[in-house]
């Protein structure tokens, strides 16, 4: 009789579709007033011997129908059910519509959070500025050759120029902050040149400079190396070599390289020049010094993606962008 | 510059490093250098000189004495020059008179001469070494005087005496409607921007930049004058801007050069023709120098070149570099040691030039590498950065693709605007299409669409960039918002920006369609009595500063009404010209601060509606923060709506 139950249980177990099935099928066996819960109670009207021998089989039939309940319940709850309509997993997601930070921002940001970690803050200035700041401020005196390197847009029946550089930021901040002070200067210059894969006449860069007392070239080679780890990898080599810019005096010309690449360009340098500081009025006496540097955004761009021509920064064309 | 390698070993006794091995040392220590092709028994190098040193580098002597400093290879600068033979009895003065007008345009001028010269071809290897340098060879005593310029930096120039009227050579500003020719029968109007030399009569060479065809160096020359002159950088830069004429000798005189150079170089080139051209040289030399230019000194601190290098160099070590570089130290065994500068060395005038100096020569490489000690200021807060930021973030989410258009409009593209807005001009710009600075980002940006639709059903695009207008003689720069929508839909894009502004936290936002008549705007988007932008079919721009200014990062929670929401429906008939706004206005008056929300769910025109009406629909939402509301007070509140609806004109409920 307990094996025909068993048997009985095990088929309505293994056929119950959905959960509340299989708590009916509990109750009906397992329950207070359950079919084997009714036979184990009638043991013990019988005899010590039938009842040991028919107690051990009851016990080990309750074992089986609640374990089987148990591997039913867990399949149940996983699967759903069987009535679940079959699909196919391997199909592609339905892709909610998505838009494309420009490469230039995504490099921007990159750099900004890195020295935003070190201390500098990130600052701002106009794209349209006076010669005073892009040139005269900055050691470049008018009828120089020096300021040729600047092949600079001028504005019609204006005294003004679109910034060649963003290193008039620092003559402005430096005119309006006291030393010490470290900041960034992100944004877009302009240079009058034809445009080709590697030139445009827009283009963006990143200033840098870091005031106080003592602060030497060791520090510069400091705080870039370790920015140079962070964006490109702890594998990147960096080297210095002589450079001129009329701001910084010593100057020098930062190239990179990486695991299996020749030497980069990548950046312009310098301790800022004592004419600078004395343009923005610090006191020679105050013994402040500092660094400043420059480098391209678009150039780190398209290093960190391959992009071969810089042109593409500028084009609006979603080919191009929707890759970032 | 294009500098022979073998020239360059002609300083030293000893052997110089490999042509490869050499560019790399002139590379990390003075200037960037390719080691370039062999050529026949020499090797080119392509020295970038850098501008600072144009004044002394631009000049195998000049590339040398660097050499000679980063190796430590000595050099036969001190020998003294070989000179050539003068004639007893024939002096210069006899010959010639040399006028010098402005001492500031010309401050040194000197003059050689030679007689019975035999001009022809010039020797083989100074033919070679003019050649890998880059420069053609004319005749011997031309080509002498590229070969001393190319060693010196010196340029000079020969004239043929014989064809030089009245025996006089004079410097002096061109006259308004003078005229030359020059050597390579190009013709130029002259003015007193620039400078000449003329003689009795006629300008005959353009200073510091081009000989005159008048005077040429033929085969028939037999009594040459050579020339070795110091001009203003800034007169020859304006002449030759002007004429759009560059030389060897420009580019030289335009960054400056040492005026104690003219001797020296002038007997080179006399000791040289003499040699190779034979002849007589006359006796002595005229030299108008009137103003002498001497050795500079400067107090160099010991502490300075630690403190800016950030590494000690020892004082023995900071004087033999600086001696290396021909500078003189008058007292080495002092703190602060005076250093006497060559005069070639234009660029030093301050202590920290002279750092560079040590800096370089000792090597950047050995400059350690160390993070600051510097006390711990957090960065500044830039307010611009983080909502630019979030705006950029909030975009992106919103499926808008971020673009980088050009800062320049073409002429063409600005006739979109109904309103012509004060354009900033560029004076020099590449093309006509670049020739203003963009007054708006949405005419790139519609651009943009008209390029990607080729490839895409739907672009949507923005930046996030500045705009520029002209205010007098000020430009007014300004940083936008714009985005646009392909293909167009207003209502997609104004759920845009309201997300946008919700995002941001701002509110008070209403759509004001009082416009000037555009094709592209439909309503300026106002934020209490604030114009933030505008708004169209498929494009919006708005203001950047004032979206920083009213955005806020401030949040108040309020918890969730525990009690039980209603929701009621009314269907509206109206005039196809009524404003939602209106609708909306008059049910929050009527039902009162119990109206949690109203929803508009459908608005339709067309049949089953009466012609000439549109039907609108809205769920109102009731709710209470402190009771559970009764069917019977909103039954109660919905009748006062309902009532309120219909006391205007036109309007129905539908019921």
């Amino acid at each position: 009789m307990l094996k025909q139950l068993k048997q009985k249980a095990l088929q309505e177990i293994t056929e119950a579709k959905d959960l509340k099935k299989l708590e009916k099928i509990y109750r009906q066996y397992l329950g207070r007033k359950g079919e084997l819960t009714q036979v184990l109670r009638s043991l013990k009207d019988l005899p010590e011997q039938e009842r040991k021998e028919k107690g051990k089989l009851a016990n080990q039939v309750k074992k089986e129908i609640e374990e089987a309940i148990k591997d039913r319940r867990k399949k149940l709850s996983v699967k759903g059910g069987q009535d679940k309509k079959w699909i196919d997993v391997t199909a592609p997601g339905v892709l909610p519509s998505k838009g494309h930070f420009h490469p230039i921002t995504l490099v921007q940001r990159e750099i900004e959070e890195i020295f935003q970690s070190m201390g500098f803050s990130v600052v701002d200035g106009p794209e349209v500025e006076t010669e005073y700041y892009n040139f005269d401020a900055l050691n470049i005196p008018k009828d120089h050759p020096a300021r040729d390197v600047w092949d600079t847009f001028w504005l019609e029946d204006l005294d003004l120029l679109l910034r060649t550089h963003t290193s008039p930021v620092q003559a402005r901040y430096m005119e309006k902050n006291d030393p010490p002070l470290r900041i960034i200067a992100p944004g877009r210059c302009f240079r009058h040149e034809a445009t080709d894969a590697s030139h445009e006449a827009q283009f963006h860069q990143v200033e840098g400079l870091m005031i106080g007392k003592n602060i030497s070239m060791a520090d510069f080679k400091g705080i870039i190396e370790e920015f140079f780890k962070r964006f490109f990898g702890p594998d990147v080599k960096m080297r210095l070599r002589p450079g001129y810019f009329p701001f910084v005096e010593p100057g020098f010309e930062i190239d990179i390289k990486r695991k299996g690449k020749d030497w980069l360009e990548i950046m312009g340098a310098g301790m800022v020049h004592p004419n600078v500081s004395k343009a923005v009025g610090y006191s020679p006496a105050g013994g402040w010094q500092g660094f400043a540097f420059g480098v391209g955004l678009d150039r780190m761009a398209m290093i960190k993606y391959k992009i071969d021509d810089i042109r593409l920064f500028y084009s609006g064309d979603l080919r191009f962008l929707k890759q970032f | 510059m294009k500098i022979s390698y073998n020239w360059l070993q002609s300083f030293f006794k000893k052997k110089l490093p490999q042509p490869a091995k050499l560019a790399d040392l002139l590379t990390m220590h003075s200037f960037e250098t390719e080691a370039g092709v062999r050529v026949g028994k020499d090797y080119l190098l392509d020295v970038d000189v850098l501008p600072n040193r144009a004044h002394d580098c631009l000049s195998h002597q000049g590339i040398a004495r660097e050499i000679g400093a980063i190796t430590g290879v000595p050099s036969l600068f001190g020998k003294k020059p070989q000179q050539a033979k003068e004639s007893k009895s024939l002096r210069v003065s006899d010959f010639l008179k040399v006028e010098v007008k402005d001492k500031n345009l010309c401050p040194r001028y000197t003059v050689r001469m030679a007689i019975d010269v035999d001009v022809k071809p010039s020797p083989k290897w100074i033919q070679e070494r003019l050649k890998i340098c880059g420069l053609k060879s004319v005749n011997n005593i031309v080509d002498i005087a590229n070969y001393v310029m190319l060693e010196t930096g010196q340029p000079l120039h020969a004239f043929d005496f014989d064809k030089i009227q009245g025996g006089i050579l004079k410097v002096r500003r061109a006259k308004k409607g003078e005229k030359i020719t020059t050597l390579d029968d190009e013709n130029y109007d002259l003015d007193e921007d620039i400078l000449v030399i003329a003689d009795k009569e006629n300008p005959v060479c353009i200073a510091g930049i081009k000989g005159g065809k008048s005077p040429e160096i033929d085969r028939k020359t037999k009594r040459i004058v050579l020339e070795a002159a110091n001009f203003s950088p800034q007169i020859t830069r304006q002449a030759s801007k002007q004429l759009k004429l560059r030389t060897d000798a420009s580019w030289r005189f335009e960054n400056q050069i040492d005026v104690n150079l003219t001797e020296g170089a002038i007997d080179m080139a006399a000791y040289l023709i003499q040699k190779i051209a034979g002849g007589k040289v006359l006796n002595g030399l005229i030299d108008v120098y009137p103003k002498k230019v001497r050795p500079r000194k400067i107090g160099l601190d010991i502490e300075k070149v630690k403190s800016l290098l950030g590494v000690e160099i020892s004082k023995k070590e900071i004087v033999r570099i600086l001696e290396s570089l021909s500078f003189k130290i008058q007292n080495p065994k002092s703190k602060i040691l005076d250093v006497i500068v060559p005069t070639y060395r234009l660029d030093i005038s301050i202590p920290e030039d002279l750092i560079e100096e040590i800096g370089r020569i000792y090597g950047f490489e050995k400059i350690p590498s160390r993070l600051p000690e510097a006390s711990i200021i957090p960065p500044q807060r830039n307010e611009d950065l983080v909502y630019q930021n979030k705006i950029k973030d909030i975009l992106v989410n919103l499926g808008f693709s971020e673009v980088y258009n050009y800062s320049f409009v073409d002429e063409k593209e600005i006739e979109l605007y109904q309103t012509k807005p004060s354009l900033v001009e560029v004076a020099n710009p590449v093309s006509q299409e670049q020739k203003y600075l963009r007054p708006s980002l949405i005419l790139n940006l519609l651009k943009n669409v008209r390029e990607n639709k080729k490839y895409f059903e739907e672009v949507r695009l923005f930046e996030i960039g500045r705009v520029f207008e002209k205010d007098k003689n000020k430009v007014i720069e300004k940083k936008k918002l714009g985005a646009v929508l392909f293909p167009a839909d207003f209502y997609y894009l104004k759920g845009i920006i309201e997300t946008l502004l919700n995002k941001l936290r701002i509110s008070d936002v209403w759509y004001d369609d009082k416009l000037e008549k555009d094709n592209l705007k439909r309503a300026k988007v106002k934020v209490g009595n604030d114009l933030l932008g505008w708004l169209g079919d498929s494009i919006f721009e708005l203001d950047f500063s004032k979206l920083v200014e009213l955005a806020t990062e401030e949040r108040i929670y309020l918890p969730p009404s525990k009690y039980p929401a209603i929701i009621r429906d009314i269907a509206l008939l109206v005039d196809p010209g009524t404003k939602i706004i209106e609708v909306l206005n008059l049910i929050h008056a009527a039902g009162g601060p119990l109206i949690k929300d109203i929803d508009l769910f459908d608005m339709y025109e067309g049949e089953e509606i009466p012609e000439g009406k549109k039907s609108l629909a809205f769920h109102i939402i009731y709710q209470s923060n402190d009771r559970t509301l009764t069917d019977k007070e909103i039954n109660k509140l919905q009748e006062k709506i309902i009532k309120t609806l219909e006391e205007e004109k036109g309007w129905e409920v539908r019921r």
